[in-house]
């Protein structure tokens, strides 16, 4: 039906279901993004996203969940300093 | 498989920051326990490009829920009880034999979660970002979709105010299907686009 895509060396998987992170690491900074997004800006994307365009932009290159790791350290300054005011 | 946190070869640098990352925000008191497992496990396993496939099978047996899928994506998904992060602004585009419709994120890799689970690896990587707004055609041929001169190629640009899903065109003979042989016929790259059926 389809053939083989090779894009910049990469061959992209064809199939449904795939997997995909490679690595736990990735699994883990892919949630780490997401407990801060949930727990800190109250389910807001924008700021996460925000420094993963800076991160992608600054090094086009670099792989993906590496960006994601930068840009989720990037945001960190900026957590509020007590996410859960209501906490015991 | 496992989320293992011992690994028996030395970390590397990238998965050292992760660890140093995953303590800080732990401290911090943003990871809850059992939130990464529970997260991705959700991910992994119960979203995915089947809950588009469901969606697009239906449009096409019922051409009531197609009119409000194209009217409204993001209600008619939810009416299949697909919905949450990533997909709160869905808009769904259709083939037809003289259009056909390809997504992107040109600036990082905004995607419809909640109906195609996480983004392939290619749909994240600057090739693709950049090639698909260029030069649709010719890489849409060389990712095995040639399209005709003649049917026109929409490129949308997905972001966090709205993201797309394509719904592709039934393929031939598939009439008197059922809609779970109907949704098994659906790909996760007809739905972005790269594919046809």
């Amino acid at each position: 039906m389809t053939t083989p895509l090779s894009l910049s060396g990469l061959d992209p998987p064809r199939r449904n279901g795939e997997l995909a992170f490679d690595a736990p690491w990735q699994r883990t900074v892919f949630a780490l993004a997401a407990a801060v997004i949930e727990h800190a800006f109250g389910g807001d994307r924008e700021p996460f996203r925000q420094q993963l365009i800076r991160a992608i932009a600054a090094e086009p290159g670099r792989p993906y969940w590496e960006s994601w790791t930068a840009a989720l350290e990037a945001l960190v300054p900026s957590l509020p300093d007590d996410p859960c005011p209501d906490r015991t | 498989m496992s989320n293992s946190a011992h690994h028996p070869a030395p970390m590397s640098p990238v998965e050292q920051r992760v660890a140093a990352l995953e303590a800080l925000l732990t401290e911090r008191g943003l990871v809850p326990e059992g939130f990464i497992e529970q997260l991705t496990r959700r991910y992994e396993s119960e979203t995915g490009p089947m809950n588009g496939a469901k969606v697009v099978a239906r449009a096409w047996l019922d051409p009531q829920y197609k009119q409000r899928l194209l009217a409204d994506g993001t209600a008619a998904i939810a009416e299949l009880g697909f919905g949450g992060p990533e997909g709160d602004h869905m808009v769904v585009v259709e083939n037809t034999p003289i259009v056909h419709n390809v997504i992107v994120c040109t600036l990082c890799s905004c995607y419809p979660w909640p109906v195609l689970g996480l983004p392939p690896a290619w749909y994240k990587d600057p090739p693709y970002r950049a090639r698909m707004v260029r030069e649709p055609r010719a890489l849409l041929a060389q990712m095995g979709c040639p399209l005709p001169e003649e049917v026109e190629i929409r490129v949308w640009d997905s972001s966090a105010e709205v993201r797309y899903l394509v719904l592709p065109q039934r393929p031939p003979a598939t009439e008197g299907m059922t809609e779970a042989k109907l949704a098994a016929l659906v790909t996760r790259d007809s739905m972005i686009g790269v594919a046809r059926l």
